[in-house]
């Protein structure tokens, strides 16, 4: 596995966190993105996701994180505010099962990619993924 | 008339006029709606006076005997009216006249539009919770079924395992467009931002999508845009309405036909239609069409939201949705939008 920091220049496609409660999505998202290339990390809830990327300062190079918004402990919003705020390079992309225009603003001003609503089409999660992606490059120069 | 007892009315006239004042008058605290009259036996506000319990008939003289009212509301139209009822009247009573009842009616009929408008949107507000909830509880299960089948189908070499995977996918896609159209139907207040919305280009591109999801394409368009000002508005809400009404008109004509797609301004107003050489919309159907969860189409392939989204849509920006149809030959929808429209509604 290409550990270390994803480049246009390194072989791969880059590492996503995957965070949603639910186990059965977390695999869904995952086959779909190993299958397009990318390195898959998971975590079960917004505590666990800080916790992972918090610890010495992101160690799992992640380079993008799918978020849910629906979770229990820290749920989504405040999770994102958290990455948003510690990791502002990596970008965040939301999934949820319910897009609300006024959630979507908010989380757009947060600086958020953009969101993808359950039940997940798989082009329109690569699609999205693949932007986050150029942004995280563009971010680390 | 004595202190604290009720005022007892009669209303002359159960027309329009007639019926909304009984109606505003008789859930009103200090009067009793002590009789109805009219010369015809069949007007609208007999039957509203039937199921309230109030005495009616067309004998004005002999009701206002009976019932000894302290206040006459003529609701009528008849000029000699006022002459006979001042003549027959209980001594003591009050007769309120023709242009102050006719004023009195208004408000009520007024009165009942708040009354309903407020009652439709708490309804809706309470729905769209109630979806909203819905929705996030199937559309996660919904995609764990939807996502697996996708794989399976996918990944197996059974061509029997890939036909039984395909279903599910394919079924679990008609769920996901009735919880879509549910939302839509119960949309909470939406976001302010409007933009300028390019008509022509919206209903291009409703075009552009409906062509995608059709497999058969024997489909011709004939697309004649005039030259249409923007409107502002929110172009996601315009593109939907455009394509419910092409997709509508795709299905009619089982992929083969002409579709027919017009722009054009004038006094003030958009017009747009949309056409299509079907088999026509039976005339006792067009009158349900745009009522929520009418639909003629085979089991899974419409809510019967799609038509009503539309006229809500068109509704919100002050504008009206119309169908004309002759069976054989087809039909055609024509929106009419304000062109400068100000600003839609924000809730429905």
């Amino acid at each position: 596995m290409p550990w270390g920091l994803h480049t246009k220049d390194t072989p791969g496609k880059g590492r996503v966190l995957v965070v949603d409660d639910e186990k059965n999505i977390r695999d869904l998202v995952r086959m779909t993105l190993t299958k397009a290339g990318y390195d898959v990390v998971e975590a079960e809830d917004g505590g666990k996701a800080a916790e992972m990327l918090r610890k010495d300062d992101n160690p799992l190079m992640v380079d993008v994180i799918t978020c849910d918004i629906r979770m229990p402990k820290v749920n989504g919003v405040e999770a994102i505010a958290f990455f948003r705020k510690e990791f502002p390079s990596v970008p965040v992309v939301v999934i949820t099962g319910f897009p609300e225009t006024d959630m979507a603003v908010s989380l757009f001003k947060q600086g958020v990619v953009d969101y993808v609503a359950k039940p997940i089409q798989a082009e329109k999660l690569l699609a999205v993924v693949a932007k986050a992606m150029e942004q995280r490059i563009a971010l680390k120069g | 008339m004595g202190g604290s007892s009720k005022i007892r009315i009669v209303v002359v006239g159960a027309g329009t006029v007639g019926s909304s004042l009984l109606e505003l008058l008789k859930s009103e605290r200090g009067v009793e709606v002590v009789g109805i009259t009219d010369i015809d036996p069949q007007a609208p506000g007999f039957r509203l006076a039937q199921l309230f319990g109030i005495p009616h008939g067309t004998d004005t003289r002999k009701l206002l005997a009976q019932h000894r009212p302290d206040l006459i509301i003529n609701a009528t139209n008849d000029p000699a009216m006022e002459t006979d009822l001042q003549l027959h009247k209980p001594e003591h009573a009050q007769v309120l006249g023709q242009m102050a009842s006719r004023l009195l009616g208004g408000l009520a009929q007024h009165e009942r539009e708040l009354r309903e408008h407020l009652i439709q949107t708490e309804k809706m507000a309470t729905i769209g919770t109630l979806v909203a909830g819905i929705s996030h509880e199937i559309n996660n299960p919904l995609y764990i079924m939807m996502g697996f089948s996708e794989h399976v189908r996918d990944e197996t070499r059974d061509e029997g395992i890939r036909k039984y995977a395909d279903a599910i996918l394919q079924a679990g896609r008609r769920i996901a467009n009735i919880v879509r159209d549910l939302n839509i139907f119960a949309q909470q207040p939406r976001s302010e931002t409007l933009d300028e919305v390019d008509i022509n280009q919206r209903l291009a591109e409703a075009v552009k999508m409906a062509r995608r999801s059709t497999i058969q394409d024997d489909v011709s368009v004939v697309a004649q845009y005039g030259s249409v000002a923007p409107i502002r508005g929110r172009p996601d809400e315009i593109l939907q309405l455009f394509l419910n009404l092409v997709t509508n008109a795709v299905q009619a004509m089982e992929g083969r036909g002409t579709l027919t797609l017009t722009t054009q301004s004038s006094d003030g107003y958009i017009f747009a239609t949309v056409k299509d050489t079907g088999p026509g919309i039976p005339r006792h159907h067009l009158a349900r069409i745009f009522d929520p969860f009418f639909t003629t189409k085979e089991p899974g392939k419409g809510t019967g939201l799609g038509l009503h989204i539309v006229r809500e849509i068109v509704r919100g920006y002050g504008g009206e949705v119309t169908v004309d149809s002759t069976l054989g030959e087809g039909a055609v929808f024509t929106v009419k939008l304000p062109a400068d429209s100000g600003s839609p509604a924000s809730t429905k």
